[in-house]
């Protein structure tokens, strides 16, 4: 369950950036890199608990995955990662090689886990929203 | 209702910064430094050891940090090797940060050790999106955990560089072929290297050893 500590630190570092704006926030986005090992279910469920008695206490948690994508290192390649998919296990798991040579291959984006945006509504009530995610884990 | 920007530092960064600079103290004290991370009972502990071990015969000085939940179990066993060990509970936290070892390094006499082994709390997934700062990570499965144990992780496999599949002396009592367990790897991970030990009987931990920069024969890393 290292969501929580997930979680709770996303509220520490958001919350003093809210100071500048009046009004009540109504959506979190959160963008999680797709190699992140965390379960959406897992973080909305720590954000309900821990969002009480902060400024996000009305919000809910927006979970955008960002796809994995990679450069290799080897032919140059730029692009998405090559997804292993087993539908018996229903997954599509990123492949940290190169889907051109074959060669190693840096990660570019899939791993982030950051907060560019929030949902500021002027007149708030104290509504209790669930959370969404795009789905999967 | 209106969208604000917020400046986006990613949530771990705080994480990530810690681990650089365990990276680097480690570095500029010439400690090359391994992380062990598996679940219960793989046999993370036993592996270790026999690292110790090896990495003893050819006069390195070693020292530990033994991640569990409770207890000194493993700080005991690593102790009584020769190694100079911290035990590091996290007091039923999942797995250990780069903040928990940043301390533990404190408590360890830096200038007089050539290896560093970090066990890791026994749980798979959780420390996974938490790097400690160490040159290389590596995950220790027991045959005992099934056939599936790689595909059922898969994320996490297809990220690790070296895994050791450990207990491979009870294969062929609990049914499970390790060949299953390093192909399923090798689809997820094809420039992985994966290993098969027996770490009670000693057997097979020499390849582990070089894979991990641990040359017990030579004097250079």
């Amino acid at each position: 369950m290292h969501e929580y500590s997930v979680v709770a630190e996303l509220i520490s570092a958001l919350v003093p950036k809210l100071d500048a704006h009046t009004g009540t926030v109504r959506a979190v986005f959160l963008r999680k890199g797709e190699l992140r090992i965390l379960s959406d279910r897992a973080l909305c469920s720590a954000f309900e608990v821990l969002r009480e008695g902060t400024r996000l206490a009305g919000a809910t948690l927006e979970i955008e995955s960002v796809p994995a994508t990679v450069r290799c290192t080897a032919c140059g390649y730029g692009g998405a990662a090559e997804s292993y998919v087993d539908e018996a296990f229903h997954i599509a798991v990123p492949i940290l090689a190169c889907p051109r040579c074959g060669e190693e291959v840096a990660v570019v984006t899939g791993r982030e886990l950051v907060v560019e945006r929030v949902s500021i509504e002027e007149t708030g009530n104290e509504e209790r929203p669930r959370c969404r995610s795009s789905g999967g884990d | 209702m209106h969208d604000i920007r917020v400046s986006g530092e990613d949530i771990l960064a705080r994480q990530l910064a810690l681990a650089e600079q365990n990276y680097r103290r480690l570095r500029a004290k010439g400690i090359r430094a391994v992380s062990v991370m598996g679940a219960i009972g793989s046999g993370k502990t036993s592996l270790i050891e026999r690292l110790i071990d090896r990495a003893a015969t050819s006069g390195r000085r070693v020292g530990t940090i033994a991640g569990d939940s409770a207890g000194d179990d493993d700080h005991r066993r690593f102790t009584d090797r020769g190694a100079s060990s911290v035990n590091l509970n996290t007091q039923d936290d999942c797995h250990l940060d780069a903040h928990a070892v940043e301390h533990a390094l404190e408590r360890l006499p830096l200038d007089e050790l050539d290896l560093l082994f970090i066990e890791n709390v026994g749980n798979l997934i959780c420390p996974a999106d938490f790097p400690l700062g160490t040159d290389v990570e590596v995950v220790v499965i027991s045959v005992t955990e099934g056939n599936d144990m790689v595909r059922k992780h898969p994320k996490i496999f297809a990220q690790t560089d070296v895994v050791v599949i450990n207990k491979i002396d009870l294969a062929e009592a609990v049914g499970v072929d390790p060949a299953r367990i390093v192909a399923d790897y090798s689809v997820l991970n094809p420039h992985g290297d994966a290993f098969l030990t027996d770490a009670r009987h000693d057997r097979g931990i020499d390849e582990v050893a070089r894979a991990l920069g641990i040359e017990c024969t030579s004097t250079q890393w």
